[in-house]
């Protein structure tokens, strides 16, 4: 899956890497490779932009540490973080289950 | 030493164009990728030539960065936003009659040199593909447009008695593009 293929959704799954606890950028992007078999073709160091406009937004919060010498931002999700991701599950689930419904057919599901 | 060296290499093809916070997270970021092809079993060179591969190549990444800039978006909100603001303050100037105001000439020709300025300064930082430049020109235009509201403020609050009123509209959207530049530049030029 391309990179623009994820147009919309990139937040989401940065926000969802994050929820299991506080990553750096890196593992953000294993997290993804993990969770999708590896499915995810996404240039590794475009996800940095993307985690610096969520902190900017306050859905997450950066802090850094020294390890191996090296400067590492830590990522993790705020309170506004964990709604906006219940949020944008809900509307994926739906977005899903109506696209389901138009491409093959599935019961299509009562609005809320 | 390949790795490090081609550590080295993507810092220094980054570091001319990016905050050095951006940079220290980037090449922390290549040095792990560098780290997980090693543990795969791949040789040195192998690794770093993987590692390259996967992160981005440099361009690619500044211009990522560039487009989701504070810069670029908070200039882009003052473009957008801009029109209300003016079309406020010119129906303060229509209905205040401002073409018979004694206003020297030169005060006239820095108003509108200020407005011009700024609006080049966004257009520039809200289409400029390369970060620092952008960073510098919105944070210059947000500058310019808080004194400019500040100076309009504090002309209709000395003229109170005189003033048409549009100011009533026109001062909250000034007060409020004033909170916003000043939020603006603080997120734009965080190291």
């Amino acid at each position: 899956m391309r990179a623009e293929e994820l147009k919309g959704h990139l937040d989401a799954l940065l926000l969802a890497a994050l929820e299991g606890g506080p990553r750096h950028g890196y593992a953000v992007m294993e997290a993804l490779r993990q969770a999708t078999d590896g499915r995810l073709d996404l240039p590794t160091g475009t996800i940095y932009p993307a985690l610096h406009r969520l902190a900017d937004a306050g859905l997450i919060s950066g802090s850094w540490s020294v390890v191996a010498g090296r400067r590492r931002r830590v990522y993790q999700l705020t309170g506004a973080g964990r709604r906006a991701l219940a949020g944008k599950r809900a509307d994926w689930r739906d977005f899903a289950a109506v696209i389901s419904a138009a491409l093959e057919g599935s019961p299509c599901p009562d609005p809320a | 030493m390949p790795g490090p060296g081609l550590i080295e290499d993507y810092r220094a093809a980054v570091s001319g164009q990016l905050p050095a916070s951006i940079v220290d997270e980037l090449a922390d970021g290549l040095a792990e990728t560098y780290r997980s092809y090693l543990d795969q079993g791949l040789d040195p060179d192998a690794a770093a030539g993987a590692a390259v591969a996967e992160f981005g190549e440099p361009a690619l990444v500044v211009a990522t960065f560039t487009r989701a800039s504070p810069a670029r978006r908070a200039a882009r909100r003052l473009l957008m936003t801009g029109p209300v603001v003016g079309a406020c303050w010119g129906a303060v100037l229509v209905a205040g009659r401002a073409w018979t105001w004694p206003v020297p000439a030169a005060a006239r020709v820095l108003l509108g040199m200020t407005l011009a300025g700024a609006i080049v300064l966004l257009a520039v930082a809200a289409l400029l593909p390369r970060y620092r430049p952008a960073r510098r020109a919105a944070t210059a235009a947000c500058a310019g447009l808080a004194a400019m509201d500040a100076a309009a403020i504090a002309a209709v609050t000395v003229l109170a008695r005189y003033a048409p009123l549009p100011v009533l509209l026109a001062v909250p959207a000034s007060a409020a593009r004033i909170a916003f530049t000043t939020r603006a530049m603080r997120s734009v030029l965080r190291p």
